[in-house]
């Protein structure tokens, strides 16, 4: 007689997989024991029918589609053309000087003439090459910033009209969208206080203290919850200075000098 | 919709046309919510699921291989936002009930076993069963559903729900053990 099979391989043989299932078939003809657990496993699983799903008419593409029509996010661009985006020729350019710089940099920095020990500091000629090199990695990595968190804003704006509009008090997708944003708002409110952007940290901030009270607030809210949650973004006009600060950095970005906070906005919208 | 009809519709969707997406969710969605439905047992959770994951699909349009077969990618979508749906209700579940033991309000669930006749009903096997499907883990739920309602091999749930196979064969042996644990006094009223 074959050795006695497991309860997985039973479960197995009963979907129709596993590979031994010519030896389990002549096993259970011999075998009570297995063949008590079998008969034990079959009879649970055929008691599982499969639930009756309620029916969904005709229209119920178009009523999903009217649905969702207004929450449809930005398409992510594919491996490819994320990857052509680095060979656009802008960057290659951009790039290409960028190599130049560090290359000059370095150059300079074994050819000219070492000052002696203890000669005053005057070391400008020295790092100019440097410091231009540095300023445009400073100014590439402040130009993705921008553009990262201006999409974060518009994106976190969906989700507080969503908030505002919802007509029932069921908040569940909401919170599905206002979770990913969360983790992410935490980041760029970091990267924007190490970059300097006070007023960028600071709707940030204001914004990450509303998505956790959407996240940490149950699916089904009450009528009067909601109301609070909306109230407290209408206190804070944080969809104004949401909107607002997405205006401006898409404006910085376009703009040739990108790395200067413009003071006035920026001190309007986070008074 | 013929398949070069298809092929064109969904080529536009991937650039951004929401009018070929809409056609899309108009051709998908009563597939979507059938399984949405089977993965959560639940009619409003299900239609959360359905425009969950056509949001999310529309999101990762770009990444979608145009040789790939959209109905199976998504599938898969709908699988893995059924899932998260249950996680985030697991989670939050666990987290009221935590909260109800810590206030020491603790109580044990009354033992209602009903008669031989009333086990007898189909209405009262299947409420037992759902009552089962509720206790397993979403993962558990998932591949269970994917094997057993939906006739999905091992390598098959493995490569939807993005998993080894042997997790797959896991997670599915841990639901079956689950199931006939809980679902034992039935059958020995039936016996």
């Amino acid at each position: 007689m074959t050795p006695h099979f497991t309860e997985d391989d039973l479960t197995l043989y009963y979907y129709g997989e596993g590979r031994r299932r010519h030896d389990i078939e002549r096993h259970l003809e011999s075998c009570a024991g297995c063949a008590a657990t079998y008969r034990e496993i079959a009879a649970t699983l055929a008691m599982i029918a499969a639930p009756e799903v309620p029916e969904r008419g005709d229209q119920y593409g178009l009523d999903i589609w009217q649905r969702i029509r207004h929450k449809l996010p930005e398409q992510e661009p594919s491996a490819w053309a994320a990857l052509a985006g680095l060979f656009r020729p802008g960057r290659l350019a951009f790039a290409a000087a960028a190599a130049m710089l560090v290359l000059a940099a370095f150059t300079a920095g074994r050819v000219w003439p070492r000052l002696p020990d203890g000669a005053p500091a005057n070391s400008a000629p020295q790092t100019t090459a440097a410091s231009v090199a540095s300023s445009a990695n400073a100014d590439s990595r402040q130009r993705i910033l921008l553009t990262s968190v201006a999409d974060h804003l518009d994106r976190s704006e969906r989700v507080l009209t969503d908030i505002m509009n919802a007509p029932r008090g069921d908040i569940s997708t909401e919170q599905r969208w206002a979770v990913d944003l969360l983790d992410t708002s935490r980041l760029y409110r970091q990267d924007a206080v190490d970059a300097g952007e006070g007023s960028v940290a600071s709707v940030l901030d204001e914004l990450e203290r509303s998505l956790m009270e959407i996240v940490n607030s149950p699916s089904k809210i009450s009528a009067a919850d909601l109301e609070q949650i909306r109230r407290r973004i209408d206190a804070a006009a944080l969809l104004f200075k949401v909107r607002v600060m997405s205006d401006e950095l898409r404006q910085r970005e376009q703009a040739p000098d990108r790395s200067t906070p413009r003071s006035s906005t920026s001190t309007r919208i986070t008074s | 919709m013929d398949a070069t009809e298809a092929a064109a519709v969904l080529a536009r969707a991937r650039q951004g046309d929401s009018d070929a997406f809409r056609a899309l969710v108009e051709k998908h969605s009563r597939s979507v919510f059938r399984l949405a439905f089977r993965m959560t047992g639940n009619e409003q959770d299900a239609e959360d699921v359905v425009q969950e994951s056509f949001l999310r699909a529309y999101r990762q349009l770009g990444r979608f291989e145009s040789r790939a077969n959209f109905g199976t990618w998504l599938y898969r979508i709908v699988a893995n936002c059924s899932v998260d749906l249950m996680r985030s209700k697991q989670a939050r579940h666990d987290q009221v009930r935590g909260d109800s033991l810590d206030a020491g309000a603790m109580e044990l669930p009354a033992v209602n076993v009903p008669g031989p006749e009333r086990m007898a009903e189909s209405a009262e096997i299947e409420r037992r069963v759902q009552d089962a499907l509720q206790e397993l883990s979403p993962l558990e739920r998932a591949a269970f559903t994917l094997r057993h309602y939906e006739g999905r091999s091992i390598d098959e749930i493995s490569s939807t729900l993005g998993l080894g196979t042997s997790a797959a064969k896991h997670s599915v042996f841990r639901a079956v053990k689950k199931l006939r644990l809980a679902l034992a006094p039935l059958r020995s009223q039936e016996s």
